[in-house]
């Protein structure tokens, strides 16, 4: 079995595992141990000693007031390995016995994340995130998305395959749908591929919400590799959103762009610091045109990423803060995933971002069987199907609260304080401010009506 | 090829910033033409070749990064 040895060895060799840059391996602390076969790839790893706080504490009681000690004369450095299976129970007790330095061996029992992660299967269908998110509630309410115009900026959306998946029109918005220069294809009319995924899935909370189809991952502009797309596509695709919103009528706005991509490498970008760079500069073109057309009135919702701590996608490569750029954006909001029992998915991005600190703000649901999108039993899945959940409720509630009502910057605060929180201190960022809540938001949206009225 | 940006009057053209920056009609990319980023600060974006970039970015206007972008899923 497995086993977790605690030894106290001489102070020098405490110091030299506790100090950064010393390095003190396995073999160096605990020599050899009989009938055990060490793990020497482990590094070591050393624990405090904790101690009543009081004077007169009783030593040998852990329900008190502590204090911890890492002197390398009070701490002690902890080993893994293996004894064999037959009497585990009093290889164990014999061990600290046989060798002057154990004081302790546990089992070292095997951990394994439930969290979901790519390749998983689905978890719950998209009736449970329909009832999950209150559809029927926010129908009952008269949120259904009608006037408002809901833009996917991805791959593309197939309108027949949405329509045949969710039982009802997917309503295209041919006049107002966008393609970047080089891209052919008729609105709605795309294969079916992620854009058709985030489609259905913004469509779960706002059936009757325009689409207004922008397939920017489509482009294929001359550059040095084969990519999806270019981030300056983006750039050219908001100022013709700024355009669609500028021609509503200013007491009636109400445009939500849904953003299910990202950067997932540094590689392409200039280093944080540089003028030039994106990940980090709020003054780089795309991030003031994020800025500029949610100041006009646009909700503006990212994806948080797919870079989580426990299953992230292979593609990561961000050492640390994955959430960057536009996915990070002060006035845009960042979406974690959650599935259907309520748990952030393993590859979910973690914050702080990088042009501001409590990314995601908030998690919706993804990883359900929805769109198949990808195939018969396939998940909607990533962060992108959770963005395009969230930005379904956001049209649903601009049915009737417009932009001139209640601004993005007012809705983003509401969404943020109803959300259900998951945590015990507020704000995490594992799940921002918590797991979006239709009914507690459709609550503080009428009270905040009858403020007004009386 | 990489993003620059320059303050012109509203309704100005590739043209006009062409001729505003110097540039040659080789150095830009047409397909991608002049794109308004913040109309009330007559702030627009277009896409060079990166010497003219450094050549003739107005100060504060680049050159910027143009990184590829990605859908977030399916986890791979």
């Amino acid at each position: 079995m497995r086993v977790l040895i605690q030894l106290r060895p001489d102070p020098d060799l405490v110091t030299a595992v506790a100090t950064p840059g010393m390095t003190a391996t396995t073999a160096d602390v605990a020599g050899e141990l009989p009938g055990v076969d060490l793990d020497l790839g482990f590094t070591p790893v050393v624990v405090p000693r904790a101690r009543p706080a009081a004077p007169d504490g009783d030593p040998l009681s852990l329900h008190q007031p502590l204090v911890f000690s890492m002197a390398a004369e009070e701490a002690s450095v902890l080993v893994r390995g293996e004894i064999a299976d037959d009497e585990s129970t009093t290889r164990m007790a014999m061990l600290h016995t046989r060798h002057r330095d154990v004081v302790g061996v546990y089992a070292d029992p095997v951990i394994e994340t439930t969290l979901t992660c790519g390749g998983s299967p689905p978890v719950g269908s998209w009736q449970d995130v329909e009832r999950l998110m209150a559809v029927r509630e926010l129908l009952a309410e008269g949120c259904d998305g009608t006037g408002v115009a809901l833009a996917v900026c991805d791959t593309g959306v197939n309108a027949a395959h949405v329509t045949r998946k969710i039982g009802r029109e997917c309503v295209i918005d041919h006049e107002r749908s966008w393609n970047p220069a080089g891209v052919e294809g008729r609105p709605g009319a795309f294969e079916v591929d992620h854009g058709t995924m985030c489609a259905f899935d913004a469509l779960i909370c706002a059936p009757r919400a325009s689409v207004i189809d922008v397939p920017v991952l489509l482009s294929r502009r001359k550059g040095e590799t084969v990519m999806d797309g270019l981030l300056s596509d983006a750039v050219a695709a908001f100022a013709h959103l700024r355009t669609v919103l500028d021609a509503q009528p200013e007491d009636r706005r109400a445009l939500v762009v849904s953003n299910s991509w990202g950067s997932f490498s540094p590689l392409w970008d200039l280093p944080p610091g540089r003028p030039g760079n994106y990940s980090d500069n709020p003054a780089h073109p795309f991030n003031i045109i994020v800025g500029s057309l949610a100041q006009a009135g646009a909700d503006i919702l990212f994806a948080a990423g797919n870079c989580g701590a426990e299953c992230r996608d292979a593609r990561c490569a961000y050492p640390r803060r994955p959430i960057v750029g536009a996915n990070s954006h002060p006035q845009a909001l960042s979406i974690g995933g959650v599935d259907t029992n309520g748990r952030r998915v393993g590859y979910s991005s973690q914050g702080p971002g990088r042009l501001s600190d409590r990314k995601p703000d908030i998690c919706a649901y993804t990883h359900f069987a929805g769109s198949e999108a990808f195939g018969d039993g396939k998940p909607d899945s990533g962060t992108s199907a959770a963005c395009p959940v969230a930005a379904g409720l956001v049209a649903a509630v601009r049915t009737r609260w417009p932009a001139s009502v209640l601004p993005p910057a007012q809705l983003r605060a509401l969404l943020q304080r109803t959300a259900e929180d998951r945590s015990d201190v507020g704000y995490d960022y594992d799940y921002g401010y918590g797991i979006t809540d239709p009914v507690a938001l459709l609550a503080a949206l009428e009270r905040r009506a009858s403020a007004f009225v009386h | 090829m990489v993003l620059i940006t320059v303050h012109l009057p509203t309704g100005a053209t590739l043209a006009d910033a062409r001729r505003e920056l110097g540039l040659t009609e080789e150095e830009v990319d047409d397909a991608y033409g002049l794109v308004p980023l913040d109309p009330g600060q007559g702030l627009y974006a277009l896409r060079v070749t990166e010497p003219a970039a450094r050549r003739a970015a107005p100060p504060g206007g680049g050159p910027y990064s143009d990184p590829p972008i990605e859908p977030f899923g399916p986890p791979r």
